[in-house]
This record gives structure tokens, C-alpha cells and sequence, in this order.
């Protein structure tokens, strides 16, 4: 397409990768998290407001690669 | 990657719901409150902590040390049942064949209420179906009416196959020993087989196991040497596959003249510590012998949980935790009907 450079493709790939994988690793985290918050909310439901803060938690990873997808698309590499 | 729970196993669930578990189980506080109770007290107390729905289900059936015994350990079968129905995969597989020494225990009971002509009501008071055996396969097995038809439905049931010469000797002895120590040794060899080492899970688990054998072999030879028993009396006992103590160590311990001659043998493994006091001849007991062996099996298992917090160890953990408090409630609620001592009851708790 005119006016864009392949340089410009692989920032857009590689802002798509930061966030793709960094929200694989995200939900593989959860995954375990998320369980382990269930099985202790079955047992006891007071621990319900403290297991919503641990499920949260790998959430962080995302906004990170989201972060680093930003940056490349509108801070660019110089 | 996935889908990997619904092979190996769902971990994080059934840990974190038996640490949850394990968080309302009884304090040394609790204990010692109960110790200063009257048996109404006791059951008033145990019925508003976690045993609650078994004592109100039995409450107009049965009464006083009748209602607390059967109320924990049907209590106890029902979490561990729940806590299998929570398991997946190769966790469920390894949890399951622990709970299988809850069959054995059921077939103990039931021989030995059939032997000594017990009702079948006093029976069901010291079952806990939470092996593979659930309570109409325990029925059927109370319903029966002799020895050998209660061994051929055991047998039909479990798959497995008491040789003839072990029922024999029974007959012949005319006490359940020969039984009970083959069904133990059978346990512990099938479940060892079941346990095929290929993943970390699997060898947490397998060394769990060998550990927990060496302490019922320890515990078993030093008992029948503090008896006078020696030799290959104490060896008929001895189940293979312990970790640290194997036949020659065991049958050098057997062999020791006294206790004290076996110290160096002893000296060698990693529970002497916690045994060592009650192996001193000024104090030697029975009673503090088997309170460390205890001890050091609830350690051992609490270590391994810490150490590894995604596998199987935790839940063998809280199972051999919960199996000490309903055991720790039952001594005390026992000694106090008895009219035993309080210091005397509270040395025998393991705490």
C-alpha cells in the first residue's frame, strides 16, 4: 500500500504480539489463580473480596504488553 | 497446554479447598477448652463447629459418646469423600488409592464386630465410608452373616484375593491378627504399584507413602521390642517398600537385644530426633513413642506441603490432619466419660 514501509508493518506485528502474548500468559496465570479462588470461596465465602484481588493480579502482565504495543505504535522506535 | 487439568489434574482447585478446610479445622485452644467439658458440653460444642450437620442428623437416633463417635467419623468420610469428588485425573486416581485404606479399615471393623458378636448399630459407629466402598456396599457387608461370606463379597468387590493359608491361620489362631497385617501389607504393595513414578506428582507421592511406611515399620518393631517380642516375630510385621528402613536395617533393629543396643541403627534416620526422648530408658513409654511417631508423620507431611503446594502432599496433609483431630476429639470425649484423668487424657491427643 502506498505510503507505508515494511518497517511499519512489523511495529504493527510486533504491537500485535505484545499484547497476543502477554495476555496468553495472562489467562495461563488466571487459569490456576481463578481455580484456586473458587475452591477457596466454596469453602469459605468471607475470602471471596480477597480472591477477586489475587485473580486480578496476572491481569497486570496484559497492561504491560498493552503498554509496550502503544509505544511502538504511537511512540515509535527511535 | 490447555487442557491439562482434566489429565494430570486440577491442583489449584483441590489445594486451595483443602487449605481452606484445613483453616477451620480445631486449634490446641479448642482442645484444651474440651478437655474442661462435660460430654453434653463436648457435643454441644462440636455441633457448632464444623461436625454441625452430622450431629443434628443424628442427634434423635443416638445420644452421648454414641452421637460423638459417630458424628465425626461420619463427618470425616463425608469430607473426604468430598474432597475425592472435587478431583480429576491422575490427582484422582492418587487420592483415591490413599482413601483405599478406608476399606481396609471397614473390613477390620466389621471382622472384628462379627468376631466378638458386636450389633450391627455399634458397627456402623466406627465405619467411615470413604474409600471405594460407599455405605450400601457396607450394609451389604454388615447384613452378611459369617467371616467367610463378609472375606468372598470383600473379595468380589475389591478384586482381590486373601490366600487360603491367611484364612486358615485366622481360623486356627481364632484372632483377626493374620488377616489385619495382610490386608495392611496389601494396601501399602498395591499402592505402591498404582503410584508409577512418571511425573514430579507422582514421585512426591511415592515418596510420601515409602516415608509413612517406615514410620508404621518403626513404630511397629520398637513397640513388640518394648513387648520382649524379637526377631522374626517382629519381621512376620514388617511391610515392604519403606524408604529408609529396609528388610536388613529392619531385621538389625529386630534383632538389637534392647532399644538402647539399636540406638546406632536408629541414630541413622531422619526421625530419630523427634523419638528420641521417648526411646530413653529413664522414660521410655509407649504412649510418647507413638505420640512422635505421629508427630513426626503430621511434620513430615506439613513440610512436603510447603515444599510442593501444587500436588498431592496438601491433601494427604489435611486428610492425616483431620484424621488426628476426629481422633483427638473421640480420645477426649472417651476418657472424660471413663472418668480419666485430664492430664492423662491430654498426653494421649496428639496436638
Amino acid at each position: 500500500m502506498a505510503g507505508y514501509e515494511i518497517g511499519d508493518g512489523l511495529i504493527a506485528v510486533g504491537a500485535g504480539l505484545a499484547v497476543g502474548l502477554a495476555g496468553i500468559g495472562a489467562g495461563l496465570g488466571e487459569k490456576d489463580v481463578g481455580a484456586a479462588a473458587v475452591g477457596a470461596i466454596t469453602e469459605d465465602m468471607s475470602l471471596f473480596g480477597k480472591c477477586i484481588v489475587l485473580i486480578v493480579l496476572p491481569e497486570t502482565i496484559v497492561i504491560f504488553g498493552l503498554v509496550i504495543a502503544f509505544m511502538l505504535l504511537f511512540v515509535g522506535i527511535s | 497446554m490447555f487442557g491439562r487439568s482434566k489429565k494430570t489434574g486440577n491442583y489449584a482447585y483441590t489445594v486451595a479447598k483443602v487449605k481452606a478446610k484445613k483453616a477451620s479445622l480445631l486449634g490446641d485452644d479448642a482442645y484444651a477448652k474440651m478437655l474442661m467439658m462435660s460430654l453434653p458440653e463436648i457435643s454441644r460444642f462440636i455441633g457448632e463447629s464444623g461436625y454441625q450437620k452430622e450431629m443434628a442428623e443424628l442427634a434423635g437416633r443416638t445420644e452421648g459418646i454414641d452421637l460423638i463417635e459417630h458424628a465425626t467419623y461420619r463427618n470425616m468420610a463425608e469430607v473426604f469423600s468430598s474432597i475425592l469428588q472435587s478431583t480429576q485425573g491422575e490427582l484422582r486416581d492418587m487420592v483415591s488409592a490413599y482413601l483405599t485404606k478406608w476399606d481396609i479399615w471397614n473390613l477390620k471393623v466389621i471382622l472384628r464386630g462379627k468376631t466378638y458378636g458386636v450389633d450391627i448399630e455399634s458397627m456402623k459407629e466406627d465405619l467411615v465410608p470413604a474409600g471405594r466402598l460407599d455405605a450400601s456396599a457396607l450394609d451389604k457387608l454388615l447384613s452378611l452373616e459369617n467371616d467367610k461370606e463378609i472375606i468372598a463379597e470383600f473379595e468380589r468387590i475389591k478384586h482381590v484375593e486373601i490366600p487360603p493359608e491367611v484364612v486358615n491361620a485366622y481360623k486356627a489362631a481364632g484372632h483377626l491378627r493374620n488377616i489385619e497385617d495382610y490386608l495392611d501389607k496389601l494396601y501399602y504393595k498395591r499402592l505402591l504399584i498404582s503410584i508409577v513414578p512418571s511425573s514430579r506428582p507422582k514421585r512426591l507421592f511415592q515418596e510420601f507413602i515409602r516415608r509413612e511406611i517406615d514410620t508404621i515399620n518403626l513404630e511397629t518393631i520398637l513397640i513388640l521390642k518394648m513387648e520382649g517380642i524379637r526377631g522374626e516375630e517382629v519381621m512376620e510385621f514388617f511391610i515392604d517398600g519403606g524408604k529408609q528402613i529396609d528388610k536388613k536395617l529392619a531385621t538389625q533393629l529386630a534383632n538389637a537385644e534392647s532399644i538402647s543396643a539399636a540406638a546406632n541403627d536408629l541414630a541413622q534416620l531422619d526421625f530419630y530426633e523427634d523419638i528420641k526422648e521417648a526411646l530413653d530408658a529413664e522414660t521410655k513409654s509407649l504412649k510418647d513413642l507413638v505420640a512422635g511417631m505421629k508427630k513426626y508423620h503430621i511434620r513430615q507431611a506439613k513440610k512436603f506441603s510447603h515444599l510442593y503446594p501444587l500436588s498431592v502432599i496438601p491433601i494427604l496433609d489435611f486428610m492425616i490432619h483431620k484424621n488426628i483431630e476426629v481422633d483427638n476429639i473421640r480420645i477426649i470425649a472417651r476418657g472424660i466419660e471413663s472418668g480419666i484423668d485430664r492430664e492423662m487424657i491430654k498426653g494421649l491427643l496428639v496436638i
